[in-house]
This record gives C-alpha cells, structure tokens and sequence, in this order.
C-alpha cells in the first residue's frame, strides 16, 4: 500500500506542478457557473409564473423548481456530470501513455513493485485530481444555503445535495478507471484521450443509441447505460444497484489495466 | 554461489533472435564490461537480468534468485539505468529521487540521509531543488546512475552511462564505477573501449546475439600469443562472421 500511494502521490504532483490541473479547474468552474445561473434564472422565472397562475396550472414540468434543491442543484448535477464526461480524459490520458514515452515505465517495471500497485496507485491518483475539479462545484450549494431562502424549513435538502455529490465523485472515479486502461494500451496521449471520450459517450447515451434495437437488447442497453445508472443517485436516491454497477465498472477496469500492463511486456 | 547466473538465455522477438543461448556468471563485488556493436543484444540481456522483459527460454538468477519465478525479490537486489534515463521531467532531482527511494523500500526516516548519500556521490547535490527538464543532458544522466544506487542494491546494471557526459564528468563517473566495485556487482555496457580497460577486471563480448567471448581483460588481450588492444581483440571478434 506504500507503494501505490507513493505512486498515487508522484501522479498528484505531477498534475498540479504542470498546467493541466488548474486548466481543468478552471473549465470545470467556468462551464459549471454558466449553467448554475442559467438555472437560478429558470428557477425565478418559475417562481415568478406560479405566483400569477399557482403551481397546479403549470403542470408537472415545472414541479421540480418547487424547491432549490430539486430545481437548481439536482439538475446542476447532471450537468456537471456531462461536464466530468468531457474533462475526465483529458487528466487520464498521460497516466500511462506518458510512462512509455518517457520511458519511465522501464523504471516503474524494474523497481520492486507490483504491477497492481502501479495500477491502484495511479487510480488513487486519477481520483484525487478528479474529485478534486468536481469539488470546486461544491461552492454552488454553499451559495444557496448563504443567500437562498425558502417558505418552508430549510433552503436545501443537503442529504439529498451530498448523496447526489458522492453520486458525482463515484462517476468521476468510473471515467478514470475507464480512461486509465485506455491510456494503458496506447503509447499516444492523445488517441488515448479520444478514445477515452469516444468509449464514454456512447456508453452515457447508450439508451438513445439502442432505443431502435430490438426488445432484449433495448431493456439490456437502458440498464447499462450510465446516463440511467447514475440518474437516481445524482436525485438523491440511494440506489444499490447503481453502486454495484459503478464499482464493478471500475474493479472490472482495475483489472484490464493491471493485465495490459503485464501484457506489453510479453510483445 | 555467483551473484548474477545466465544460462542458456534466449530471447525472441517475433521471428527474431536477440539473444541467443548465452551463458555466464558474475561473482559478487566484479565489475563487468558488456561490450558489443550496437544491436548485438546488450540491452535485450540487461532487460531480461532487470525482469523487465521475460525470456524466452533459459535461465536467469540474480543473488539466488530466478527472475521469473520471483521477480520482486530479484528487482529489490538491482539498481538500473536503462539506455535513456528514466525520468519525470516535471519533478525536480529531490521529488525525483525520493520518490524512487520510496518504491525501492528506503524506510522513511532514512530518506534523506539516502538521498544526500548518492547525490553526494553522482555530484548532483547543487541540482537537488531544480527541475528536471531544465537540466543538462550530463546533470539527467547523473540522476540517472543516483537513481540508481538508491538503496544501494547489490547488483547494478548500467546501460551506457557516461553516453552525453562530458570527458571531465566521464572520468568522475569512471572513478564512481571503479569505487563501486568490491561492495556491488555492476555490469556496465558502454561504446568506450578505453573506458572498459579502465574499470573492468573482466569483459563480455556480443556479436549478433552470441557471446563471442568472456574472460578476464589481461587474458583476452592476450589470446593467440600476442599482445593486441582490446579495441584490435573486439574489431577481430565482431568482425561480421
């Protein structure tokens, strides 16, 4: 264990003395902020409708901008977990495309250190900096429980804000572990990246991309599509077959990588 | 019990033969030169001494133990530094060497100890604090040979370690090298006969794969009853047969 988390230090560190972590940071703010208020905006105007008409004459679309939490920060999740779609492999693509290149997997395989432990410390380091851009978004439900306010009880559901934020991290930690085994068959920063991007995004649309398919492919894609397995988290739902399917992505891809770098040195 | 056991070592690429049926031992605390033309499967061997590529067939023990059958044990006796030096360019030489230290298991506490000790001993102390990618080819190669002695593992192998160095810091590290003899088992390949002359007692000669001969320095200049240069006994031994 001191092992990998020496070498998930080293990835920190790398991350945050070269530009990428505060590029991702600030793409990760940017891009959020802009939806945030795109979303207070909604909210008020919803308001401003329910008070002329009343909420029972604006139909069910506009229930969920009864509170905050519903309203802004529940579907700021899923934005921000979009967001994370398209960041995530930007910070795995050099975990090992760099290694090779720099010929400093040579090195990693010639100290006495187990394959596993190079793959589960550079996970733990792919996390880190993950949960690290997503927790900048953190900011936006302190902002509501600051200067928002409610008719009834408190202005945010945090039990719901949290599972939703933990929902996120665990999706961050998913893109990583996929983006780390691409970047483990690839000696190129950057196909590892598209392909990262590539293999993500389909599997997030996979319900719309089999909704055409045949019945028992069509119910199979919808259940393993993540958009589908991450929704009820990110609403606050503590759903156990979503952890299951989330972790056995990411155990599944653990061991692909720990097998791939094995297996080049084997060609 | 030699340090360092090859015998009958293959290894293949494809349909193409690196390494082929190499056999020999290195005693603990010699210091041996690898020599060969370029291709002549040098680095092959040294990657296979160091686990990093496996053999295709043939035996490799490295202070008792098989390197395939327990590669940790055989990777905690070795310090490498592969053709081009292995670093992180974004690390500076103290990040760079601790980190190393760490995964060679250098207990917490004796870290810093450890690290002045080779960076004492490649003369990289002034460079500790500095980036790695704004040093010179020289100062990387150092990093390189401190990396490692990290450790100080009983076998080293050197793949071409003066190569980049100026002829100042070539005569230092031949100095280092010669020290290290004694108290470590170092194999060293290099392009530079002289340098061999220099610091190794006993010499290992590749050709295309095979081992063309391996012996003592003062006898093999003196094969055939002449006394010829190592440079005349490895231009007559490498000629393309």
């Amino acid at each position: 264990m001191r092992n990998a988390l020496a070498i998930a230090r080293k990835e920190l560190s790398i991350y945050f003395t070269t530009p990428w972590a505060y590029v991702v940071f600030t793409a990760m703010l940017a891009i959020s902020s802009f939806f945030f208020v795109a979303l207070l905006q909604d909210f008020r105007q919803a308001h401003a409708l329910a008070k002329a008409y009343g909420w029972e004459r604006l139909g069910p679309d506009y229930a969920a901008f009864k509170n905050l939490t519903d309203g802004v920060v529940v579907n700021l999740w899923n934005t921000v977990a979009v967001i994370t779609l398209f960041v995530a492999p930007f910070l795995t693509m050099r975990l090992f495309a760099e290694e090779r290149r720099n010929r400093t997997l040579e090195l990693l395989l010639t100290l006495p250190v187990r394959p596993r432990e190079i793959v589960l410390g550079k996970f733990l380091g792919g996390v880190g900096i993950s949960s690290a851009a997503l927790g900048v978004t953190i900011i936006y439900p302190i902002t509501l429980a600051l200067f928002g306010a409610s008719e009834s009880g408190r202005t945010l559901e945090w039990s719901t804000v949290l599972l939703g934020y933990a929902g996120l991290l665990l999706w961050g930690a998913c893109c990583i572990a996929i983006g780390m085994f691409i970047s483990a068959l690839t000696e190129s920063q950057m196909l590892a990246a598209i392909l990262t991007f590539a293999v993500a995004l389909v599997w997030w649309l996979l319900q719309g991309v089999v909704a055409g398919a045949e019945e028992p492919w069509r119910s199979i894609g919808g259940h393993l599509a993540f958009s589908t397995e991450l929704a009820p988290l990110l609403r606050g739902v503590l759903d156990v077959k979503s952890l299951v399917f989330f972790a056995s992505v990411i155990l599944f891809s653990l061991l692909l990588t720990d097998r791939a770098v094995e297996a080049q040195r084997w060609t | 019990m030699p340090m360092i056991e090859v015998s009958h070592l293959t290894k293949r690429y494809r349909d193409r033969v690196a390494v082929d049926d190499l056999s020999f031992n290195v005693e603990e605390g010699e210091i041996l030169g690898f020599l060969g033309p370029n291709g002549a499967g040098k680095t092959t061997t040294m990657r296979v001494l160091t686990g990093f590529l496996p053999a295709s067939s043939g035996l490799v023990k490295v202070a008792g133990y098989d390197v395939f059958e327990h590669p940790l044990e055989v990777k905690r006796h070795i310090g490498y530094l592969p053709e081009t030096p292995p670093l992180y360019p974004e690390m500076t030489v103290h990040g760079y060497l601790r980190f190393v230290a760490t995964l060679r298991g250098v207990p917490r506490a004796q870290l810093p100890s450890e690290l002045e000790r080779v960076a004492a001993a490649t003369g990289t102390t002034a460079v500790m604090g500095r980036v790695i990618q704004n040093l010179s080819k020289g100062f990387r190669q150092r990093v390189g040979i401190a990396q490692a002695l990290l450790g100080s593992p009983k076998v080293l192998i050197l793949d071409e370690p003066t190569e980049g160095l100026d002829p100042i810091q070539r005569a230092e590290v031949r100095r280092l090298i010669k020290g290290l003899g004694g108290k470590h088992t170092v194999i060293l390949s290099t392009h530079i006969l002289p340098e061999v002359t220099m610091t190794c007692e006993k010499v290992l000669i590749l050709h295309q794969g095979r081992l063309v001969a391996f012996d003592t320095l003062t006898s093999l200049v003196k094969t055939e009853g002449s006394v010829e240069s190592l440079e005349e006994t490895f231009l007559r031994l490498t000629r393309a047969a």
